[in-house]
């Protein structure tokens, strides 16, 4: 597509995959803190600076200079071709309520980095949450709905669940991120009415529909990305800002393989950005519902074998389904907006980064939590996987980071080999 | 005759600031400028006889309290005249006044939302509280961070310790403010519209970023670190418009022994061995000295002036990716008569403040839309101020000089610019602006458009961009312009920066000037 792109691709891979190692290297344990008193934190911080600076002089400048950035200025820094540019501009605005001209983007492509080879500019999908069910030592009850934390003496006492059984509990860590857990599953009596402000202001603007298709036959590609171009996700951004759906989605396609059964038929899941949790004008109903999938098979069906015709379920969740389906508030799959304002020690909020509440024995994981979600673009089976949930259940039992830092490096290695073999598979639409 | 200590390249002010404090330290200093005049983007001219004009600035409130101290600029003919009002006509026949009258302000914000006028006095004091937090760094001349120099080591030191001393919220605060977008920033504090657009419209002077894009809350900040007199946020007009400040700078520096010489276009600078020798002037002439300080923004200065043969690949890479993105213009108007708002008739107090056409932050998001393509705004931001209301002597009497900031108008203009569409701005500037003052149309003695494609041709800044490349997070103190040069100094012995492209930046501050003439001086600030 651009030979000048080709010579410039190595390069670009290993600078990025540099940046993306600095920040590993931040994510593999609790933020830090930069205004810490305490001997400990001051010890780690400086290990901490010292490993990134061991990365090298370029890292630094890199750092300081691209995690600002609109990831639009950082692509076209480095490349001519707008497929290319749309291709990883995607990976900029990938459920964040934001263009690719948006600021702090550049810094969205760097997490998404992270955790994946050089060149592999999509998170990694993985089962590690599934597995990491299936270890020894944890009951996972499904099916059940936590109604509210009790709380006594500014501790908690215990959880009761929606059929009003009471489960006693002297620790209690929460992954359905810091406005529920805290403003619905708690008295807000317990709390400052700082937080709660501040809570409240976290941001989490569902901005994606998921769209799965049922096919007849092998769609003959592992994933597909319609991204034509910066502009065409600007574009596409620019209708979500005004509370509409974008009326050129950007798509992004994936298949899974294990999934064919047996008469040949293949699962699609669609990732569709942008449509907006909040619309301006009407509300989510059946026709606007109808329309979304149409116009999603629509932009398919070009790349499809048998075209349109080759579908034979269709089905879709709004951002406000994804909210009731899988707990993301608003629709947000990183229950708190992955932005350079909600991150390290400001994320979900200040008060909040070290995974403690105000409430004794009540923390918080998941997504919302440093270092933030991984996993986008899963599928309805996949939940977003708690990978650093390690780090609260250390915080929770006094105990070191270590436990988090291995979860890291399970989930990295995993998820290495797993990306480039979807990496193998995956290729640019014509 | 004893040869030049110093030359600076550009008599903009930052460029006399710097020769300002060079020749106050006893050099020998030579200011070059290509224009007849000095002054660069701060000029004052009679485009139409017997009124004058702020042809490209309008406005000082950043210009540094030492710099006006040190250089004793009051007795040179500086005199600034408060701005005291900020009205926002609405699209309804309303609108929304801002005064520096504290219960004059909160009866006029109540009348939109008691709650934004609780919240008015809490937002002023927070950002207050951050821009002190930040105001040491202006005087600051910013270290490497990526550098295991003792200096720069012991700077970061005194940094982090400035820092962590300032207050866990304030911190947390600051943080946000960074990196928020403006529209986010102030929907966590407002919910008036008019009350947010106008507020978010200092969050995208000069830039090519809608307010809602992160980034544009902290350009929020540093229009908020005006200080005029040690007040906060006070806007001012200089009498006699912005050529007097230029003119008070140059008066000056020559004062104490600068020479400066206009019509002197330099053509590059003379490197031998990797140490500057001087300048070569377009006319052939070349002029010696040791030290060559260029205001001209990294662009040119590397570019054209030096060229890259003289410099690493890696900072010839970085200022090629230095963003610029002129997005404003500039609209000049000699009025028959005061312009009549619907919204205020009348020749109210109103008229002796700033008009900005902000009417939310959907308005200014909207017109950033058709920038980013690279159209310009049909229906543009614009920051008005009628100089001749303050200061009577800028029109004839009865007679107005009206200056319209307008934004977006990219320098990136699709087809480029011509003077059809420099005058097609124009007419959108003026139809917009006809909609809350109908009388105006009728009332145009003369206009004068200025598109950013002009500025770079007029002024010499690269795209236009009046702050001399974009004040976004990845372009400030540490890298800006680039990695590892932030503190003035280049690559080429000898070769100085003293331009707004260098921290802290622009808006008419002086800061770059004085922090470079100190670092040439080997003084410490």
């Amino acid at each position: 597509m651009s030979r000048r792109d080709a010579e410039r691709w190595p390069q670009f891979c290993a600078r990025m995959a540099r940046l993306a190692r600095a920040l590993e290297l931040v994510y593999a344990g609790p933020p830090p803190d930069p205004l810490a008193r305490s001997p400990g934190e001051l010890v780690r911080m400086a290990g901490l600076a010292w490993r990134v600076r061991g990365l090298g002089r370029k890292a630094v400048e890199d750092l300081l200079r691209v995690l600002p950035m609109p990831a639009a200025d950082l692509l076209d820094d480095w490349f001519e071709s707008d497929a290319l540019k749309g291709l990883l501009g995607l990976g900029g605005v990938m459920h964040l309520a934001r263009g690719p001209r948006s600021g702090g983007s550049a810094f969205a492509l760097l997490h998404g980095h992270t955790g994946s080879p050089p060149g592999v500019f999509r998170p990694p999908r993985s089962n590690v949450a599934a597995v990491l069910a299936r270890l020894p030592g944890i009951d996972v009850r499904r099916g059940v709905r936590v109604a509210r934390i009790a709380v006594r003496a500014g501790g908690v006492a215990s959880i009761v669940l929606a059929s009003g059984e009471e489960v006693v509990a002297e620790c209690v860590v929460s992954g359905i991120g810091p406005r529920r857990t805290l403003l619905e599953l708690v008295d807000p009596a317990w709390l400052d009415p700082e937080l709660v402000r501040a809570v409240r202001n976290v941001r989490a603007r569902g901005v994606v529909a998921r769209v799965d298709l049922l096919l007849d036959r092998d769609p003959g590609f592992a994933t597909l990305t319609l991204a034509p171009s910066l502009d065409a996700l600007e574009r596409a951004y620019d209708d979500a800002k005004y509370g509409r759906v974008s009326q050129r989605p950007a798509l992004e396609a994936y298949v899974d393989g294990q999934a064919a059964n047996a008469a040949g038929r293949h699962r699609i899941e669609v990732h569709v950005q942008y449509a907006p949790y909040a619309l301006a004008e009407g509300d989510w109903d059946a026709a606007r519902r109808a329309a979304l999938v149409d116009g999603v098979v629509q932009a398919l069906a070009a790349y499809l074998p048998g075209g349109a015709a080759a579908v034979l379920e269709r089905t879709v969740r709004t951002p406000r389904d994804l909210e009731s389906d899988l707990g993301w508030p608003e629709g947000q799959m990183h229950h708190a907006e992955l932005a350079l304002d909600q991150a390290l020690w400001m994320r979900p909020v200040a008060a909040l980064a070290h995974y403690r509440t105000p409430i004794r024995g009540l923390h918080l994981c998941g997504p919302a939590l440093h270092p933030g979600g991984g996993v986008p673009g899963a599928s309805g089976r996949t939940r977003p996987a708690r990978r650093f949930a390690a780090a609260a259940a250390a915080d929770c039992s006094r105990a070191t980071a270590a436990p988090t830092i291995d979860a890291v490096r399970l989930h990295c290695a995993a998820a290495r080999a797993l990306s480039a073999r979807a990496a193998a598979k995956t290729r640019l639409p014509p | 005759m004893r040869p030049y200590d110093a030359i600076v390249i550009g008599g903009g002010h930052n460029g006399l600031v710097c020769a300002a404090y060079l020749a106050r330290a006893g050099r020998r200093v030579l200011v070059l400028e290509r224009r007849e005049r000095v002054g660069g983007a701060a000029i004052s001219d009679q485009l139409f006889p017997g009124f004058t004009f702020t042809v490209y600035s309008y406005v000082v409130s950043l210009l540094r309290p030492e710099i006006i101290r040190d250089l004793e600029l009051p007795r040179h003919g500086l005199h600034v005249l408060p701005l005291e009002s900020t009205l926002t006509p609405l699209a309804n026949g309303d609108h929304l006044a801002q005064w520096s009258d504290h219960d004059q302000n909160r009866r006029a914000l109540a009348r939109h939302s008691p709650r934004d006028a609780e919240a008015y006095d809490e937002f002023g004091r927070t950002l207050h509280q951050m821009a002190r937090a930040v105001k040491p760094l202006l005087g600051t001349v910013p270290p490497d961070p990526a550098s295991l120099a003792p200096g720069d080591l012991a700077s970061l030191a005194r940094l982090a310790r400035h820092f962590r001393g300032i207050g866990r919220g304030v911190f947390h605060a600051l943080h946000k403010l960074l990196t928020m977008s403006a529209a986010d920033y102030l929907d966590e504090w407002f919910e008036s519209e008019a009350l947010k657009g106008t507020k978010s419209a200092s969050g995208i002077i000069g830039m090519l970023l809608g307010p809602c894009s992160p980034g544009t809350a902290y350009v929020l900040l540093h229009h908020y670190m005006g200080e005029l007199d040690g007040v906060f946020r006070a806007w001012g007009f200089a009498k006699g418009g912005n050529g007097s400040v230029s003119a008070a700078i140059a008066s000056a520096a020559r004062a104490r022994g600068a020479e400066i010489r206009t019509g002197a276009p330099v053509a590059r600078v003379l490197v031998k061995n990797g140490r500057t020798t001087g300048v070569a002037l377009e006319s052939g002439e070349e002029i010696r000295a040791a030290r060559v300080v260029s205001s001209a923004d990294p662009r040119r200065t590397f570019l054209e002036l030096v060229g890259e043969a003289h410099l690493p690949g890696e900072l010839v890479e970085a200022v090629r990716r230095f963003r610029f993105r002129g997005a404003s213009a500039k609209v000049n108007l000699a009025l028959d008569a005061l312009p009549e708002f619907t919204c205020l008739p009348g020749r109210g107090a109103h008229l002796r403040g700033a008009i900005s056409i902000s009417p939310s932050v959907e308005y200014l998001e909207r017109a950033y839309d058709q920038a980013k393509y690279g159209e310009f705004s049909r229906r543009p931001y614009m920051d008005i101020v009628i100089p001749s209301m303050i200061d009577p002597s800028m029109a004839p009497p009865g007679k107005h000089v009206m200056s319209i900031f307008a934004q977006y108008a990219p320098y990136h203009l699709n087809g480029g610019w011509t003077d059809a569409r420099r005058e097609a701005l124009g007419d959108a500037v003026i139809d917009t602006l006809a909609e809350y003052a109908p009388n105006l149309k009728s009332i145009i003695l003369h206009r004068q458009v200025v598109t950013p494609a002009d500025i770079e041709r007029d002024v010499g800044l690269s795209e236009g961009s009046i702050f001399q490349g974009e004040l976004s997070l990845q372009q400030l103190f540490s890298v800006r312009p680039a990695p590892g040069w932030s503190k003035y100094r280049t690559p080429v012995e000898g070769l100085y920066m003293c331009g707004s492209g260098t921290h802290p930046g622009g808006g008419v501050m002086g800061a770059p000037g004085r922090l470079a003439a100190l670092t040439v001086l080997g003084e410490r600030p």
